[in-house]
């Protein structure tokens, strides 16, 4: 029900990025002598969203900071609009176009071929070309040990996963979350509900208040801006009387909602920017996915400090023994494979969604 | 069983009422001929102007108020145009509902921050009807629910005896069936179409500045979610007429809510049948296969007619 409108909006939206486009400057990358070189991000949605957008944008700005770049960011809107803007930064000669989502993969690989002096860093993406590179970065792991959490302080046994569009990288971190639940509550159940949208904060709202009316008393998220729905719902139910935890996803949510929020499976996605960035300046990518942090701590579960006193020490320990267990790689959380040429890759020709 | 019935019906009119509020304002301004899509725009506009207002004044219900006249303000940059302009109403409405989006985006990172903040808002309480919300099953759906939705309750019957029961009614009617027969009996056309588009962009902004206040309790960007679109479904689905809009918005959020409980469930397929739904019966009264619908004969049309 919810694409339909997108569609109907998709002619014009360009005149909305006008109105709506962050201020940097419009001018052709090359003529610009003083900056090394320039960086470009394309987002499927608003960089206001605390979390998956903000977290690139902030990568953008740090990029700038550390080398001078010259930096420029676009909101896209539609599939039709990827092309376009690949082709916009690819003819001003920009040197690195982050595309930030998996539903920019197959138009990277067009402008790849088109541009081949441009490198296309796709964000979660799945498909691979000599200057086309997936940053992957296998939120499973903190996922896996956000899971464990909700598995050690569920005291119903019903947690609750709130997704936004179903794609296989958001499937992943689902997949690994659950696992995590059950390896500390083999007998909890676990709820799932898509709400077909990164951005629909009250349908964010309503799925986790059906959760919470289901018994649920912990309940993770993995949208956008839609979050804050569920942090929202959260609140209000814990406000009624009805102790109940939300955990935050992509970036370190734990200041929405300090009182009522467990932990954040984050991303430290301008970290993963910047080093991928050195990586390509060292021209030590492409042709191959890239895997962001390694064993370092690009990816992580961050307890809420504001209620470390009532997780208990046990169970941050379990998760501690956990994280190290994951980063040494004696333990493989569960995942979804969605790059081309990993083990159980299927090819779909699916390629929609984001986060 | 109960509880969980319950449950489901106040979902349904937590999901319903936005559409609802929208569509009586689009179905006021489509009988008058004009065919706002713009509908979008103002809804955002209200959301946003809700959240600004009740932070400002401290006050939730100053802030629906604001709410309701952001939308009327986006409103009259689709009405100025589209009513003394004679501008095509689809593309009119297609550039508001950009201007609303892209215009909320702009003033919410200006106002909050490039990356977004969750923001402290007061919210509209509810306000809980004694003895009418202990009815179990759907009292507390029906009962125990935000002001703006007993107003959405209320607006049905005062539009239904509005515009089948008074004069101006019926010369919005008239400007919406055949404007040159109405001019001919010396109707102001272009004021009754302009009043009748401004009081759906009224009402727009109105379900906006719901879904912030009363429901989702905060402002993020694209919190419309097409709405306004589903609005104008609603419109053909309600066949025009008040009752009919509000039981087809609530039928949409009611088949919304549906889905989210099956999902819950665990049910792993077909839950997206009943989310197309409400679109498949839309079509059906489209096609005159349910029922008669039969939109009003200027809808759409400039006037005075250029030849």
């Amino acid at each position: 029900m919810r694409s339909f409108p997108v569609r109907l909006v998709a002619p014009g939206f360009l005149l909305a990025l006008g109105l709506s486009a962050c201020g940097e400057s419009e001018s052709a990358c090359r003529d610009l002598s003083e900056a090394p070189f320039c960086v470009a991000l394309l987002t499927a949605g608003p960089v206001s969203d605390a979390g998956w957008y903000a977290g690139a944008y902030e990568g953008l700005l740090q990029i700038e900071q550390r080398w001078g770049a010259q930096i420029s960011h676009q909101q896209t809107r539609t599939a039709s609009e990827y092309d376009e803007a690949f082709l916009a930064y690819g003819t001003e000669g920009y040197d690195l176009v982050f595309a930030h989502g998996s539903e920019y993969q197959d138009a990277a690989i067009r402008a790849g071929e088109r541009f081949p002096e441009t490198t296309f860093i796709v964000s979660g993406g799945g498909r691979i070309a000599d200057n086309v590179v997936p940053l992957i970065f296998t939120l499973e792991n903190g996922s896996y040990l956000a899971g464990m959490a909700a598995g050690g302080m569920t005291e119903s046994g019903v947690v609750g996963m709130v997704g936004g569009v179903r794609i296989p990288p958001a499937e992943g971190v689902f997949l690994a979350f659950e696992a995590g639940v059950k390896a500390v509550r083999p007998d909890a159940e676990v709820l799932e509900t898509w709400i077909g949208t990164w951005d629909d904060v009250a349908a964010a709202k309503e799925a986790v208040t059906s959760h919470i009316s289901r018994g649920a008393d912990v309940v993770v998220h993995n949208t956008d801006g839609a979050s804050f729905g569920v942090f929202n719902a959260v609140r209000e139910a814990a406000d009624a009387g009805d102790p109940t935890w939300a955990i935050g996803m992509n970036r370190d949510q734990n200041d929405i909602a300090p009182e009522v929020t467990l932990g954040s499976a984050v991303i430290r996605i301008e970290d993963a920017f910047v080093e991928i960035t050195e990586a390509w300046r060292d021209s030590e990518i492409g042709g191959a996915a890239y895997y962001a942090g390694g064993e370092s701590e690009v990816v992580d579960f961050v307890a809420n400090p504001a209620v470390m006193d009532r997780i208990p020490a046990d169970l941050l320990a379990r998760i501690d023994s956990m994280r190290t267990a994951i980063r040494s790689g004696d333990f493989d959380p569960p995942r979804v494979p969605f790059i081309e040429g990993e083990e159980g890759y299927e090819e779909t020709g699916a390629g929609a969604g984001g986060g | 069983m109960i509880v969980a019935l319950s449950a489901f019906l106040a979902a349904g009119v937590r999901l319903g009422v936005p559409l609802v509020l929208a569509a009586l304002g689009e179905m006021v301004s489509e009988r008058a001929g004009v065919l706002n899509i713009g509908l979008e725009g103002s809804i955002i506009a209200g959301a946003l102007g809700s959240v600004l207002g009740a932070m400002a004044t401290g006050s939730p219900a100053l802030g629906i108020l604001i709410g309701a006249a952001a939308g009327l303000l986006v409103g009259l940059a689709f009405a100025v145009p589209v009513v003394w302009l004679n501008t095509d109403q689809i593309i009119t409405g297609t550039a508001v509902t950009l201007l609303g989006l892209g215009g909320t985006a702009a003033v919410y990172t200006a106002r909050f921050g490039a990356t977004g903040a969750q923001l402290d808002v007061p919210q509209l309480d509810r306000l809980r009807i004694p003895v009418l919300a202990d009815i179990p099953v759907i009292g507390p759906a029906l009962f125990d629910v935000a002001p703006t939705v007993y107003l959405t309750f209320a607006l049905a019957p005062l539009l239904g005896w509005f515009l089948f029961r008074t004069e101006w009614g019926l010369e919005v009617r008239a400007v919406g069936e055949d404007p040159d027969a109405a001019a001919a009996a010396g109707l102001p056309v272009r004021r009754l179409r302009f009043g009748a588009a401004l009081f759906g962009t009224l009402l727009a902004g109105l379900a906006g500045a719901h879904l912030a206040l009363a429901y989702a309790g905060t402002f993020t960007e694209n919190m419309s979610a097409g709405r306004g679109f589903i609005a104008i479904a609603v419109v053909v689905l309600g066949r025009w007429r008040p009752w009919g809009v509000l039981v087809a918005g609530l039928f949409f959020g009611a088949a919304d809510a549906l889905q989210y409980l099956l999902q819950t469930l665990g049910w792993d397929i077909g839950y997206q049948l009943f989310l197309a739904l409400p679109y498949i019966l839309t079509l059906a009264a489209l096609g005159g296969w349910i029922g008669r619908a039969r939109a009003p004969a200027a809808l759409g049309l400039p006037w005075p007619r250029t030849h």
